[in-house]
């Protein structure tokens, strides 16, 4: 009994940390596959993640919380977006600005500032809640938790399906082609750094008003690392990657939940353990021509 | 046959200078830049005054804390110091093409292997701060270097590689000093190992010039400033440096030329990763740091050493005067905290003021673009073919 | 359906003007198509060729000028409004996405739901209705040149065009695919009433092939006539705007026929001593031999052609020889000595300059100055064991720009700073300097105007009369003819054949860049 209990346990908290990362990583893919590396997905959930707690605070609402994280990552992604893609400064150099920039900010105003706790409410699925061991991590969740069920096969389809989708993998893939084809190579890009914003703005949110209830400094505390790391683990594949965050979350729930529980296992190593994935991942992929061709690679007219 | 091509103290001044002035855009992207400037301060006192703060007395606390005094100085100084390191590391290898942006864990690691060394090693007298600082240079060029494998080896993007090894990093620190390795009283009372190694002995202190009340410096300064000054020349005078250079700013035809354009672009980020290990020595032997090894003993250095490098757009030489600039915003930061403004205020300012540095260049290449005319100035910074590998 | 023999206006451009800051590519251009016709589009680089087609597919805006397409008034601000009003391009580079398939790539461009079954069913009839065959599930980085150009077509007949845009189509045909591409051309004009612009800098293809000419010169229309009704010579005398009576200009015009050279009267048969040997020499790329067994002589003091089309290996052994891709089997011997080809800069070391295909990827460093690209291959001579000789690398490059006539705003500007021309006598400059044995000259004519271009012809005969082995690596048929003494054909990474100029012929040329023997 108590093995399934702590199994439940470590499960279920598994999968509450998978979320803000399943969202994130959905909207870091499509960045990806357009062929921009994104680091500033940080930015995009500590930003959203202070803007919901605000916003929920300000309002009453936690819903309409959600809502200002959606919009503060949508934002974020226009800035880096314009930056990086119509201004072409180095997209490396937009993430390490932009995250140190919200990352100072936030800090900033939660020591400023006093936030009423708000939270969205839990929604159980009757009878499918109470499945043993998988009942309750699966079908007990925060609301906003269940539109992943949406958004991944939405983000699948319009990648794999959609003429959009189409033609940000050709941008991603290359971008002197897709022009020459007649697609607005830089403005797809921006499209799909909008995307990533929402996605990435709806994970930091659901961490805040979802899950906490409040906003702490740096709260995501590299989640959005963690998600590029996820990208890469999955091979920019999107059932991959997602696969990736369930893992990461769960060995994150397992570091928490270990200690409790009286085994000793090294918690930096579980920690670390999505970082080494990744390289681990890339040594494994990179040679087979699984990243898009151009990502990482700005694009100007002209330049062959 | 150095003494033939060395010119007269004017000409030597001319060249500093030039190398001062500002890259493509010329008077118009300094006259952006002091707008801009000018913005990112007023966007901070804004900040201040929507949070009840008070941009005067903050800007006051920021100068008392930094460069008011002795002890303002001699805090200014002692941070000046590691920033300028790893800035300097980051010109190197971003001149040769590469982008690293993993100092702070180069630092941490750095921080990690002259730890061991002072804490392990009994060496006699100075000779343990020598042995801490190469030791520290050491374990950061080897961190980096495992970032240049990954490269050769397998073509592994060096931005991502550097940066995920950052966070690797932090957790081999996190795990190092919890062990008998560095912390020998390990387990406290609450049977919970400190967060901290021991601190390293005496004497592997840096000793400090000056006394109070007077600024006190110690040698780390002047190392940096040796290493800021021997880089720029190096690259600017040396075959090296040439090679660099060429490799930099396109490797195929450095390939043609001769250069090891693998082996060259892998020293260069072993060589910055080195830089930024001696400053996480530094770090641990200078009292600006903690004399111990922690998780949070890099703090923000690495990674604010490297926004150093991008106001300075890799130029070993500017770094200098832009490294102060950063080390007063964290002394003053520290000063400010002090008053009941957070700290993170410096982190905002700091941000900002690296956009009002970036922009400008790229803004009038854009504008120019518009306007219809061809693009002249190269993409400068370290806007880097991210796979320089193709060339390989 | 019937045939179509009205001449229909199709497509009318009136005083067409595109600049880009001070440079006018296009100047108040006129030009008419009509239906049943291709029309050839003739003029050197840079002359507005592409800028025109540019604004003619919706890819940039003009700044002044009307289009009429059947008649009407259109606004062409996007590739998508020109492919409504049915005007498509077949491009020649960087059109197909290699991780995309055939059928996604044939996809890219239309608007609407993405439909596979529809697309591939369209593909298939393209295919069969003009004898293209493709295959639509296939992914386009496991296709072959020839294979990619198919897609390209049908891709853009797909999309049912009116009219068709053709820029540069045979440069990685052979002969044969040439002859096949122009067969299709023609039944898609004369049967079913579509025009097409066949643009080229190839004289004999325009006169062979096309129905009425336009002649572009510096952004302006120069000449315009029926095809049948003019010459060659008059084609070219248009396109560069004074008499062609030089016999090397017409060679780099591409106009027929061609005549032997003086070089090559002088008894191309008693070959020198060898200064380059290339034996065995292979190179595998993904598991593919992209060259295969090259065997080369080049002697002292000869000009030695290695022709062929795009893609027939010709690029790799340049990348080869300039020493950035390392072979898979095969010797290089330079001035008798074996090169060790694992070293970097060994070929340079050895003695062997080369002038690369692409000189901004790897001919030049273009944001370091003059003295510096021109020098970089002779530090050990010129600076010390550690440091830079400022001074000495001064004086050098003093030297060598006076010698080759290099025009530079000051020797410490940015090579970036330099016309095409005279980058070009950069690389040149620097690898003949020190002591060159062999050059190698990868198309050292693209790109570059009707003078600069005597100037290089000038400048390697010059390089041969001092002695120097020179390997001239070339697409274009004429420029081979008129330079070299022997001449070595690739075709699909292999030495189809060699022989001395007096016994070559463009046919005997063409058989062998066919792959087969002459």
């Amino acid at each position: 009994m108590s093995v399934l209990d702590s199994t439940t346990t470590i499960l279920a908290s598994g999968v509450r940390l998978t979320v803000p990362l399943a969202f994130a990583a959905c909207g870091e893919y499509i960045a990806e596959r357009a062929g921009t590396m994104n680091i500033s997905v940080e930015a995009m959930m500590l930003g959203a993640a202070f803007t919901s707690i605000a916003t929920a605070s300000a309002t009453g609402s936690a819903t309409v919380g959600l809502v200002a994280g959606v919009v503060t990552g949508l934002l974020l992604g226009f800035v880096h977006g314009n930056f990086s893609h119509r201004a072409q400064i180095n997209t490396f150099v937009v993430g390490l600005v932009l995250n140190a920039l919200v990352l100072g900010l936030t800090s900033y105003l939660i020591t400023t500032n006093e936030f009423v706790s708000h939270q969205v409410h839990m929604l159980s699925i009757p009878l499918l809640q109470d499945i043993p061991l998988i009942g309750k991590p699966l079908f007990s969740e925060r609301w906003p938790a269940f539109l992943l069920l949406a958004l991944i096969p939405l983000t699948w389809w319009l990648v794999e399906r959609s003429r959009w989708g189409l033609e940000l993998r050709a941008v991603g893939e290359n971008p002197q082609a897709a022009d020459v084809t007649g697609i607005k190579v830089n403005m797809r890009r921006r499209q799909a750094l909008l995307w990533c914003g929402a996605l990435a703005g709806l994970g930091g949110a659901y961490l805040a008003v979802g899950e906490v209830g409040s906003f702490n400094q740096n709260m995501t505390a590299g989640r959005g690392y963690i998600v590029i790391a996820a990208v890469i683990f999955g091979a920019w594949r999107l059932g991959r990657t997602m696969l990736g965050c369930l893992v990461f979350g769960l060995s994150d729930a397992m570091r928490l939940a270990l200690p409790a529980l009286g085994v000793t296992l090294n918690a930096q190593l579980l920690v670390a353990a999505p970082y080494l994935l990744a390289l681990l991942a890339m040594l494994l992929f990179t040679t087979q021509h699984r990243e898009p061709g151009a990502l990482g690679r700005p694009f100007e007219r002209g330049s062959t | 046959m150095s003494a033939a091509s060395l010119t007269s103290g004017d000409e030597i001044a001319r060249r500093f200078l030039a190398r001062l002035r500002p890259g493509p855009g010329g008077w118009i992207a300094t006259g952006l830049t002091v707008v801009l400037v000018a913005v990112a301060a007023g966007a901070s006192a804004l900040l201040l005054l929507l949070t009840g703060g008070s941009p005067s007395a903050s800007a006051a606390a920021i100068w008392t804390g930094s460069l008011a005094d002795a002890t303002g100085w001699t805090t200014t100084l002692l941070n000046a110091a590691p920033l300028l390191l790893v800035a300097v590391g980051a010109c190197i290898c971003a001149s040769a093409g590469t982008f690293n942006i993993g100092q702070e864990g180069q630092v941490l690691i750095g921080g990690l292997a002259g730890a061991w060394v002072g804490l392990r090693l009994a060496l006699p007298g100075p000779m343990l701060v020598v042995m801490v600082l190469i030791a520290a240079a050491v374990g950061g060029g080897a961190w980096a270097a495992l970032s240049a494998l990954m490269l050769r080896l397998r073509g592994v993007n060096v931005p991502v590689s550097t940066l995920l090894m950052t966070f690797l990093a932090i957790q081999l620190v996190t795990f190092a000093v919890s062990t008998p390795w560095l912390q020998e009283s390990a387990q406290g009372s609450s049977g919970i190992a400190d967060a901290a190694s021991n601190p390293l002995p005496a004497n592997a202190r840096l000793a400090g010039f000056g006394q109070y009340p007077s600024v006190q410096l110690n040698v780390g300064l002047f190392i940096a400033l040796v290493a800021a000054v021997g880089v720029a020349l190096v690259l600017s005078r040396s075959r090296w440096g040439f090679r660099v250079r060429m490799l930099g700013l396109n490797p195929l035809t450095a390939k043609h030329t001769g250069v090891r354009v693998a082996a060259l672009g892998g020293f260069t980020l072993a060589l910055s990763g080195a830089f930024a290990g001696l400053a996480g020595g530094l770090l641990l032997v200078s009292p600006v740091g903690t004399n111990r090894l922690q998780a949070g003993l890099s703090d923000n250095f690495g990674w604010d050493g490297l926004l150093v490098a991008l106001v300075a757009r890799n130029r070993p030489l500017v770094a200098i005067p832009v490294s102060l600039v950063f080390a007063v915003l964290r002394a003053g930061g520290d000063f400010l905290s002090a008053t009941g403004v957070p700290y993170y205020l410096v982190d905002v300012v700091k941000a900002l003021l690296v956009l009002a540095f970036v922009a400008p260049p790229v803004l009038i290449d854009l504008f120019s673009r518009r306007r219809g005319a061809t693009p002249q100035a190269a993409p400068d910074m370290s806007v880097v073919p991210t796979k320089v590998k193709a060339a390989a | 359906m019937t045939p179509t023999t009205s001449a229909a206006r199709i497509l009318e451009l009136r005083g067409i003007t595109k600049s880009y800051g001070s440079v006018t590519a296009c100047d108040a251009v006129d030009l008419t198509v009509d239906a049943g016709e291709i029309h050839g589009l003739l003029g050197e680089n840079g002359a507005g060729k592409s800028s025109l087609m540019k604004v003619l597919l919706g890819l940039i805006r003009r700044d002044a000028g009307t289009v009429l397409v059947r008649g009407e008034q259109v606004a062409l601000d996007s590739p998508q409004e020109a492919a409504e009003l049915g005007i498509g391009m077949v491009h020649q580079h960087f059109s197909l996405i290699s991780g995309l398939t055939v059928w996604e790539n044939v996809a890219l461009g239309d608007t609407g739901a993405v439909n596979k079954q529809a697309v591939c069913a369209e593909i298939a009839e393209v295919a069969a209705r003009y004898g293209l065959p493709v295959d639509p599930e296939a992914r386009v980085d496991a296709l072959a040149a020839g294979e990619r150009q198919r897609v390209e077509v049908v891709k853009c007949l797909r999309r049912n065009p009116q009219i068709l845009i053709l820029d540069e189509p045979t440069s990685v045909l052979t002969q044969a695919e040439s002859q096949e591409l122009f067969a299709v051309l023609g039944r898609v004009v004369q049967e079913e009433g579509r025009a097409v612009i066949l643009i080229s800098h190839k004289l004999a293809e325009i006169v062979q092939a096309t129905d009425r000419v336009t002649v572009l010169r510096k952004g302006s229309v120069a000449f315009r006539a029926v095809t049948a009704e003019t010459t060659a010579p008059e084609l070219a005398r248009q396109m560069v705007g004074r008499d062609v009576s030089l016999h090397d200009e017409a060679a780099a015009l591409g106009m027929l026929p061609v005549r032997k050279t003086r070089t090559a009267e002088r008894g191309a048969h008693d070959r020198q001593p060898p200064v380059l040997r290339l034996a065995g020499l292979t190179v595998e790329k993904g598991g593919v031999k992209v060259l295969e067994g090259v065997d080369l002589t080049v002697g002292a003091g000869e000009i030695c052609a290695l022709y062929g089309v795009e893609g027939s290996g010709q690029a790799v052994l340049g990348e080869v020889l300039a020493g950035l891709l390392a072979p898979t089997a095969g010797t290089v011997e330079v001035a008798g000595r074996r090169v060790d080809m694992s070293r970097p800069g060994a070929l340079g070391k050895a003695g062997l300059g080369i002038v690369p295909e692409d000189r901004h990827q790897s001919g030049v460093v273009l944001d370091m100055s003059v003295t510096e690209n021109l020098t970089m291959k002779s530090l050990d001579r010129l600076s010390g064991r550690f440091l830079l000789r400022r001074r000495a690398m001064h004086s050098e490059a003093r030297r060598l720009a006076d010698e080759f006539n290099i025009v530079a705003p000051s020797l410490d500007a940015p090579v970036r700073s330099l016309s095409g021309g005279n980058q070009q006598r950069v690389v040149l400059a620097r690898e003949l300097s020190g002591h060159t044995s062999v050059l190698v000259a990868a198309q050292p004519t693209h790109g570059l105007d009707v003078g600069a271009i005597e100037d290089m012809y000038a400048r390697l005969r010059q390089a041969a009369a001092d002695g120097v082995g020179v390997l001239l690596i070339s697409t274009e048929l004429e420029e081979v003819m008129a330079l070299a003494t022997w001449i070595a054909v690739i075709s699909s990474g292999r030495i189809t054949g060699a022989l001395p100029v007096s016994d070559a012929t463009p046919e005997r040329l063409g058989m062998l860049v066919g792959g087969e023997a002459a």
